[in-house]
């Protein structure tokens, strides 16, 4: 009924505005260089180990290792979100995978390869279950799927803490974890510590990144994640698309875990996997981009980038390696806080 | 001559690059009715924030009786003698009607409300204006219409010399309608000034001494209402010459297209929302469903296009059971749907027009292939219809977030019409659009019963389901009351019906 002026001018700020990300980054350094300055370092240098440390040639095969998993769990948030769904629940998914894929192969008999390629679709269909069920219980029974998720994280991580602890555990070596995996059954290794595990997250991305733009459950996704209600009203069954959605998203953490196991740890240690937090790196990557794949899969190897770079900082000089968490945590809050101003002024 | 009660001079007002209001002169004499009228975004809401001091103007000057004001805020306003009763009402829901309208103004004693005079306040106050309400009834269980008088009166009791009502008839039937104008000629007798806003023109030519015309921000005309036409009006509003009445050839009914067979849908505590209703409608018509917002159109519709489960009943669509189909299955049987509420069902508003055009469409060989969107034929497809209903939009991959309201409804009219489904449910189409886009959508609704497909058209505007409907049906707290052809009705007995009075005392 009114004059609705405020699109229009909204249209003509966002085009004077320069990318967000890149002014969040820049503050982000500003405000990181004065903390390093302010505890007597010299920031420059820190970034350039940073830099260094991340992406010289030497290097790039570390922040490639470090980017396989995180941005595998990427994709995991990114999936649902892109629905306007949230998976907290990547931890619990990661550890069903990383289980499945260190037992299959001690059981199950046959050339090593076959064997690989069924812990990887075992855990895939593992995690993928696991993580459907938070979607069954949300269309089902009401349960906001943003707690279940989470919830279910829980048992998940404790039930295989308990398995490799008590009936699993490699006896020979004392430690809560599984027996090594028969060396057939690994990953292939690439070069240095780069393994097979880096294309399959590479294949999986450029598949996601199809089904998003190309095809008709993107289409659906998209449309559900503007707005569900129109969605629904287009005839677009909800509840069925929900669990496919979580199962893609528990899929792929699943595989995630899978890869950390038969790639480079050849076992299922208890507590490891989830140390680094590739889950939380993952799912803030993808709410930088607001589930897009292709800005979630740049934010996920940004993070990567600054994270390896991180640790080389931390070496060379006495900046420590939580800097670049800072960093991180200042970038994201820069964008939430624009994210934030825009829609007040809707 | 004395000063205008209230004047507005060369106001200004720029949000961004647009000009809402563009040097906007009003004139509003003492104890007249002065209609403002305008198409959406004509600028008439935002003249009415400066008036009330809602929002400030960049430029020009508002007067009172001849002196300059400048109101920072709502509370300038009143404190100066004006009141304002906007669409959405602002009451407390959970209070009770003295408490609503002394609320802020309360009489006194010590640290305590006098509550023995806020009531007899209040009492003697609806008395003297007959404006009948119970001080103690709680808001919230009250009718619109009587929600409304307390809005009134909280302005009334605040000494409210000017009164603005913006588009106060939109929710109320032709009974309360009608009520409402004889309040407001009584204030008007008693010397109080009310800008009318609303863009329904037989209301302009009913009540109003004057009227003032606003398009594209700015006054195109005034007028005396006494010496113009709502014809002239439509003409000053549009800019061109807008046809009023639907022109339509008797119906030709044909086999029966969607039914209802006691459908019944519960609430969780009392009386059914929807109470075993039984319906028809038949290809080459349009059906009509009449009656006041909240009496369970909204939820037989929902039921009817797969949205909302039935706890009773059946729905036939072409004859075929469809009572288990949910909305996709409904849909391919045969049912497109335009949604009362475009922005929030019927449409994805950060999406493009391309996106929003395809749903629905996405899963057929139109658009898609072994499951594979083809981006091309959607963007080809999204120009024919943006070309074909005239939505002006700058491209088919611009978001329809920015579109006005009647742009937005073509696009979901375009969207849901090229279905050619059999069955079209058309729900509150022409709901907050403008005259031009209301009569192209008219227009649609009659092509497509001429062309043999049945029409359900639910609509709060009792004009427009006169003007197109060939057989009325008047709901009424969850039942349908009566089935009416529409040589038989007309404003007063679908009122009454709308108001639950059974059809025999109708």
């Amino acid at each position: 009924m009114s004059a609705t002026p405020q699109p229009g001018a909204g249209a003509l700020r966002g085009r004077l505005r320069p990318p967000p990300a890149a002014i969040a980054i820049l503050f982000a350094t500003l405000i990181g260089g004065a903390l390093v300055l302010a505890s007597g370092a010299n920031p420059l240098e820190a970034y350039a180990q940073i830099f260094y440390g991340a992406l010289a040639w030497d290097n790039l095969p570390n922040t490639l290792n470090w980017a396989t998993p995180l941005v595998g769990m990427t994709l995991a948030a990114a999936i649902p979100l892109r629905g306007g769904m949230i998976n907290l629940g990547g931890d619990g998914q990661m550890i069903i995978g990383a289980l499945a894929a260190a037992v299959i192969p001690l059981y199950l008999p046959g050339p090593g390869p076959l064997v690989a390629a069924a812990a990887l679709i075992g855990a895939a269909i593992a995690a993928g279950l696991y993580a459907a069920l938070a979607a069954w219980g949300e269309t089902r029974h009401g349960i906001p799927m943003l707690i279940s998720s989470l919830l279910l994280s829980y048992p998940a991580v404790g039930i295989a803490s308990y398995v490799v602890r008590f009936p699993l555990r490699d006896t020979t070596t004392g430690l809560p974890q599984t027996a090594l995996v028969p060396e057939g059954a690994r990953l292939m290794t690439l070069s240095g510590p780069l393994n097979v595990g880096l294309l399959l997250i590479a294949a999986i991305a450029l598949v996601v990144l199809f089904v998003d733009r190309r095809t008709v459950a993107g289409y659906e996704l998209r449309m559900r994640g503007t707005n569900a209600r129109f969605a629904g009203y287009g005839g677009v069954r909800l509840e069925a698309q929900a669990m496919r959605v979580m199962f893609a998203s528990g899929a792929i953490a699943g595989l995630v875990g899978a890869i950390i196991v038969l790639g480079s740890q050849f076992r299922f240690i208890d507590d490891v996997l989830l140390t680094p937090s590739y889950t939380w790196s993952g799912l803030m990557a993808a709410l930088l981009a607001n589930g897009e794949p292709a800005g979630a899969i740049l934010a996920g190897l940004f993070f990567a980038a600054l994270q390896t770079g991180g640790f080389a900082m931390q070496r060379e000089t006495s900046v420590p390696r939580v800097l670049t968490i800072v960093l991180q945590s200042i970038v994201i809050l820069f964008l939430a806080v624009r994210h934030g101003a825009g829609k007040r002024e809707r | 001559m004395a000063a205008p009660e209230l004047e507005a001079r060369g106001i200004v007002k720029r949000y961004g690059a647009l000009l809402a209001n563009d040097r906007v002169d009003l004139f509003v004499e003492r104890g007249e009715i002065h209609a403002v009228m305008g198409e959406n975004g004509a600028g008439k809401s935002t003249l009415m924030s400066v008036l009330y001091g809602l929002q400030q103007p960049d430029e020009g000057r508002v007067l009172l009786r001849g002196e300059a004001v400048h109101f920072r805020s709502a509370l300038d306003a009143i404190a100066s003698g004006m009141g304002m009763v906007h669409q959405a009402f602002k009451l407390f829901s959970s209070f009770s009607v003295w408490e609503n309208i002394v609320y802020g103004a309360e009489p006194r004693r010590g640290a305590f409300i006098d509550r023995r005079a806020a009531r007899r306040n209040v009492a003697e106050l609806a008395a003297r204006h007959r404006l009948a309400v119970d001080p103690d009834a709680i808001v919230g269980k009250l009718s619109v219409g009587v929600r409304q008088r307390v809005e009134i009166l909280k302005a009334l009791y605040r000494e409210a010399k000017i009164l603005i009502l913006d588009e106060p008839t939109a929710v109320l039937t032709p009974q309360e309608r009608n009520g409402l104008f004889d309040v407001m000629r009584h204030l008007a007798a008693e010397g109080r000034t009310i800008l009318f806003v609303t863009h329904k023109l037989h209301e302009v030519m009913a009540i109003t001494d004057r009227v003032t015309v606003l398009r594209d921000g700015r006054v195109v005309e005034r007028m005396k209402t006494s010496e113009t036409t709502a014809r002239e009006i439509v003409q000053a509003m549009t800019g061109r010459s807008v046809s009023l009445k639907v022109d339509k050839a008797p119906a030709r009914p044909g086999a029966a297209a969607l039914e209802a067979i006691d459908l019944t849908i519960a609430s969780p505590g009392g009386r059914p929302l929807v109470d075993r209703v039984a319906l028809t409608v038949r290809a080459g018509e349009i059906v009509g469903l009449a009656g006041v917002a909240g009496n369970g159109q909204s939820e037989l519709v929902e039921a009817l296009v797969g949205l909302r489960r039935l706890d009773g009943g059946k729905v036939l669509v072409g004859g075929i059971d469809a009572t288990d189909a949910d909305v996709a299955g409904r849909r391919a049987a045969g049912i497109a749907y335009i949604p009362e509420d475009r922005a929030s069902v019927g449409s994805a508003l950060a999406a493009s027009a391309a996106d929003n055009l395809a749903m629905g469409f996405h899963r057929s060989p139109l658009l898609a292939r072994r499951g594979l969107i083809d981006a091309g034929a959607m963007a080809k497809r999204a120009r024919a219809l943006i070309a074909k209903f005239g939505i002006k939009i700058a491209g088919e991959q611009a978001p329809v977030g920015s579109l006005s309201g009647g742009n937005l409804q073509k696009v979901v009219v375009a969207r849901e019409l090229s279905h050619e489904a059999p069955t079209l449910l058309a729900e509150q189409p022409t709901r907050g659009v403008d005259v031009g886009a209301t009569e192209f959508i008219h227009n649609q609704l009659v092509a497509e019963r001429d062309a043999g497909r049945a029409v359900l058209l639910v609509s709060a505007e009792l004009s427009e389901i006169l003007a197109l409907s060939d057989r009325i049906l008047v709901m009424y707290e969850g039942r349908i009351l009566a089935d009416v052809p529409q040589a038989e009705a007309d404003e007063y007995r679908l009122g009454l019906l709308m108001a639950g009075r059974a059809p025999e005392a109708a």
